[in-house]
């Protein structure tokens, strides 16, 4: 029937298989064997199963199998011819509807809305008392039911495709509207129709076999599934067999629809599979209890982060070999491009990696206020809540979901203070408006009763920094707490975030994550850059800026447009880019990850992957081997 | 909210106004004298006679416009007419039989939410895992038995094989609390699987998607317990969605119900749709139709209005 299809996808074999198995047998079992379902035999009524009768008879001694196999053929055909009217209908009325719009959009879609506000069986209950029972009556019904369902889904399907580049393409080549719908949209909207068809057709055997259960569908002699249950009720006790075989057959059709349903959903949409795994505890090496350097508030000592990629292939590490250190008071810039492994440290840090994520070597530390140094990535969950947010908090990228749209700011903040002391609510109230005060935000006590949405993005950047100081943490991770404002607000906040070492009573390091190392020249200590998973240079961030060690941390200096001309200005105005994009984890070239993208890159680069070189005088260091900081032997070495 | 709340409510009498319409107008819309229409089966035309007195009972004779009036006016009176068989008030009747199924349609829906949400919450913040694997099985099972199957089944293994509840029947509550009880159990909890598979479904998948939101790593980042993250950051979200599809399955609901009703004779407005069918008795299927439409238009409208209360962005629109 599919030969023609090698393609089938593999999710789709079962339910295929299983539903031309069942339909085959509905339609293709009373060709090759001759069965009557209508010939009474009073005297053999509620006889068992025999080689004549294989599933028994019936209350006026019918042959059920026969009634089974022709009450199938009459339950899905109904079905089938009902849901292709009312594919077909509803399909042109709602490609009608969208791609006419107008007053063809208003009548076919509120035509479509009044049927939507019966409730199904009622409206079917209702047609049948005008028009009687009967077959024609069923199909017509079902038809009625359906097909709004249809023409919604054809319509906002539509809708969404006919502004695709594609067809506004052919429009404006003078294509004749007919031969765009069935050249263009029709086949751009088939796959939630296809799916939508078998819904309906899984819905109509269930109303006409509800139907026939009343006396309303299907009328006797004519065998359907509906009507066998509803004799076989009268005979129950003495048969309950009787009862199971047609329940048994409408249970098997509908799951068999659904089941199909749901794979080709996967199957048209890959999104929303989802391929759970029981839980995998963390391997680490070099555990132990953490420890902190002196002067340091949070450290990671050759942190490794895995992601596990299932059984069939092999983990990739997305971070490797990362250390760093916190210093108090100090703030720490993290640079690096997306998909560097800047954001996944951070989270490290808090103890919030994504499932699938794990630290597979190296320690993570985190100081408390009081007691010793936590590693949050491996700490019992109650333990974690009790020190994220009260020791070290972060901020995020996108201010405007980072706050719960549904709850009021003034709660989301004071649960905060609540989760980390025993606070009454006026209290945590009056503690919540100061502090939306201390961060610039106007009529603070009325804004603490706003919602989320009631205020700008910048605003809400500012509710996010005010709740992660709420219990005055020593560690604040900012993940490009920027990125998502207009430049204006970014400069507001960006004073702010500056301020805040100056203002915050008890002392605070931040960890300020950018892809742009201009923006962290006036508020970072200390600057990190990051390729590729690894740290490719550190140093003091005046040194850092003015004489980038690493080829490409001079490339990103060089790809701003520069607040700092001064820097670079013998470079003319033209803004240099980097070239390329960074490798993905598991295909990192041999020697150094970066050499792809250098301009400097030499063939000894592709045979040795360098260390993170530290200068002998300073603290500063570079992963170059040409880096004033590298062993001069080892490029001399490969030269010869 | 206010005004949200008139707005919606001013649509939701409109769409009254429109299922009422329709509801006179079918009979109407059907080629042929709508008397001889009802009158005739199988072809047999009804005698001329029979034709005259019911055209003169169901006041056909008058101008289309003033019978379209006094519908509107008499059903805004909860006055739908007389049955065309006993002559009892269709009005009268559905007031005696409508707190039933109403009773029925609760105490399901009360078994389906109090088990659909947790077994949907556990189930969406652990994907994949053997809860939701063997749950999301027995669901697909759910999902694919009709209402009257399951309750035909039901009889069968409780009422007449264990014999551990009755098979249907009704018994007023003030006349014997145990036995109302006993009767109403299997029906509510056929009318309550139904509903808890679109439940559980709908809760697994809300969940599923607000749980990998941005606010949720922010309230963990603040520290709370997973407890209250879930409460309050996930599950007060989730919610939402879930109401606004049972609102729209209610619909369903109301429908099957019809059927549910039937097998465990329960003498809710059902019994007696199902019979004003078969007997074609017009007047009293449009009033159970026109009552039971409106409580779905006012069941959405509260879930509208409840749905607001949960999301203080939807009363902007």
């Amino acid at each position: 029937m599919k030969s023609k299809r090698f393609s089938i996808p593999g999710r789709m074999v079962l339910p295929t298989v299983l539903l031309t198995l069942f339909v085959g047998t509905m339609f293709i079992a009373p060709l090759i064997f001759t069965f009557d379902a209508t010939k009474i035999a009073v005297s053999e009524r509620l006889a068992g199963p025999s080689w004549a009768h294989p599933l028994g008879q019936d209350g006026f001694g019918r042959d059920r199998l026969a009634r089974v196999l022709y009450g199938g053929q009459v339950s899905l055909t109904v079905a089938f011819v009902a849901s292709l009217i009312a594919l077909a209908i509803g399909t042109f009325v709602g490609l009608i509807g969208a791609y006419f719009r107008g007053p063809f959009e208003f009548i076919a879609m509120r035509v479509s809305d009044v049927v939507l506000y019966f409730p199904p069986i009622l409206l079917a209950l209702l047609v049948v008392t005008i028009f009687g029972p009967g077959v024609t009556t069923l199909v017509a019904v079902l038809a009625l039911l359906f097909f709004p369902s249809f023409s919604r889904i054809a319509y906002s399907e539509t809708m969404r495709v006919s502004v695709l580049d594609f067809v506004e393409a052919s429009r404006a080549l003078g294509t004749a509207p007919s031969r765009i719908v069935a050249r263009t949209v029709l086949p751009n909207i088939m796959g939630p129709i296809l799916v939508q068809f078998s819904l309906t057709a899984a819905a109509c055997i269930t109303v006409e076999s509800g139907l026939s259960f009343l006396g309303l569908g299907v009328v006797p002699p004519a065998p359907s599934w509906g009507q066998m249950i509803r004799s076989a009720r009268t005979y129950m006790e003495q048969d309950p067999f009787g009862i199971f075989v047609p329940c048994a057959a409408l249970f098997l059709a509908i799951y068999a629809i659904n089941l199909f349903v749901d794979r080709l959903r996967d199957v048209l949409d890959p999104k929303g599979q989802l391929e759970g795994k029981d839980a995998v505890s963390a391997t680490k090496d070099g555990a132990g209890t953490p420890e902190l350097g002196e002067g340091n508030v949070a450290e990671l000592r050759a942190l490794t982060l895995t992601l596990d990629r299932g059984a069939d292939l092999p983990p990739v590490d997305l971070v490797k070999d990362v250390s760093m250190a916190l210093r108090a008071n100090q703030n720490t810039a993290l640079v690096g491009e997306s998909g560097s492994g800047k954001s996944l440290t951070a989270l490290a840090l808090m103890g919030l990696l994504p499932s699938g994520i794990q630290p597979t070597s190296g320690q993570i530390a985190v100081g408390r206020k009081a007691g010793t140094p936590v590693d949050l990535a491996s700490l019992a969950p109650h333990a974690a809540e009790q020190v994220r947010g009260n020791d070290i908090a972060m901020i995020f990228q996108e201010p405007m979901t980072s706050l719960n749209p549904v709850l009021r700011i003034g709660f989301q903040m004071t649960e905060a203070l609540q989760a980390h002391s025993d606070i009454d609510r006026a209290e945590a109230r009056e503690k919540s408006i100061a502090a939306l005060q201390s961060v610039g935000i106007p009529e603070a006590a009325s804004r603490f009763d706003a919602y989320p949405h009631e205020l700008s993005g910048g605003m809400r950047q500012r509710v996010m920094i005010a709740m992660a100081l709420l219990a005055e943490p020593k560690v604040l991770i900012a993940d490009e707490p920027t990125t998502a404002l207009d430049v204006t607000i970014q400069a507001e906040i960006m004073d702010l975030l500056r301020d805040l070492r100056s203002s915050h009573g008890s002392g605070l390091s931040m960890l300020f994550i950018s892809h742009n190392l201009g923006i962290v020249a006036d508020i970072a200590d200390w600057v990190v850059v990051m390729y590729s998973g690894e740290v490719v240079e550190e140093g003091p961030t005046d040194q850092i800026l003015r004489d980038p060690h690493h080829p490409y941390t001079r490339a990103l200096l060089e790809s701003m447009p520069s607040a700092h001309e001064d820097l670079h200005s013998a470079k003319g105005d033209r803004l240099d880019t980097i070239k390329g994009t960074p490798p993905l984890p598991h295909l990192r070239p041999s020697g150094c990850s970066s050499r792809d993208r250098c301009p400097m890159a030499q063939p000894v680069c592709a045979t040795i992957h360098p260390d993170l070189y530290r200068a002998t005088s300073g603290t500063r260091a570079a992963r170059c081997l040409f880096a004033p900081e590298a062993p001069e032997h080892l490029i001399q070495k490969e030269a010869v | 909210m206010l005004r949200f709340a008139l707005n919606r409510a001013l649509s939701a009498g409109l769409m009254l106004l429109v299922v009422g319409t329709v509801v006179f107008s079918i009979l109407f819309l059907v080629p042929g004298d709508p008397a001889e229409l009802l009158l005739s089966s199988d072809g047999i035309t009804a005698s001329p006679d029979a034709i005259a007195s019911l055209r003169e009972e169901m006041g056909l004779n008058k101008p289309l416009l003033a019978q379209y009036g006094e519908f509107l006016v008499n059903a805004l009176r909860f006055d739908f007419g007389v049955s065309l068989i006993d002559k009892a008030s269709v009005g009268d009747t559905i007031a005696t039989r409508l707190p039933r199924t109403i009773e029925l349609i609760l105490a399901g829906l009360v078994l389906a939410a109090l088990t659909g949400i947790p077994a949907g919450t556990y189930a969406g913040l652990r994907p994949g895992r053997r809860f939701d694997r063997i749950a999301s099985a027995v669901n697909a099972v759910l999902i694919s038995l009709p209402g009257f199957v399951i309750g035909t089944l039901f009889i069968y293994i409780f009422a007449q094989f264990l014999r551990w509840l009755p098979a249907g029947g009704y018994t007023s509550f003030f006349t014997d609390p145990w036995l109302h009880i006993k009767q109403l159990t299997l029906p509510a909890i056929t009318v309550g699987l139904h509903l808890f598979s679109i439940i559980f479904r709908m809760t697994r998948a809300s969940v599923l998607e607000m749980r990998g939101n941005d606010w949720v790593r922010t309230a963990v980042a603040k520290g709370l317990s997973r407890k209250l993250v879930v409460r309050r950051h996930v599950l007060r979200n989730a919610l939402g969605p879930v109401i606004t599809v049972v609102g729209l399955q209610m619909g369903i609901l109301l429908g099957s119900t019809v059927l549910i009703e039937f097998i465990y004779n329960w003498p809710g407005l059902s019994g007696y749709l199902v019979t004003a069918v078969q007997q074609r008795d017009y007047p009293s299927v449009r009033g159970v139709i026109l009552v039971v439409s409106a409580l779905f238009i006012l069941i959405n409208l509260m879930v509208e209005l409840l749905y607001s209360m949960l999301d203080p962005r939807i009363r902007l629109e």
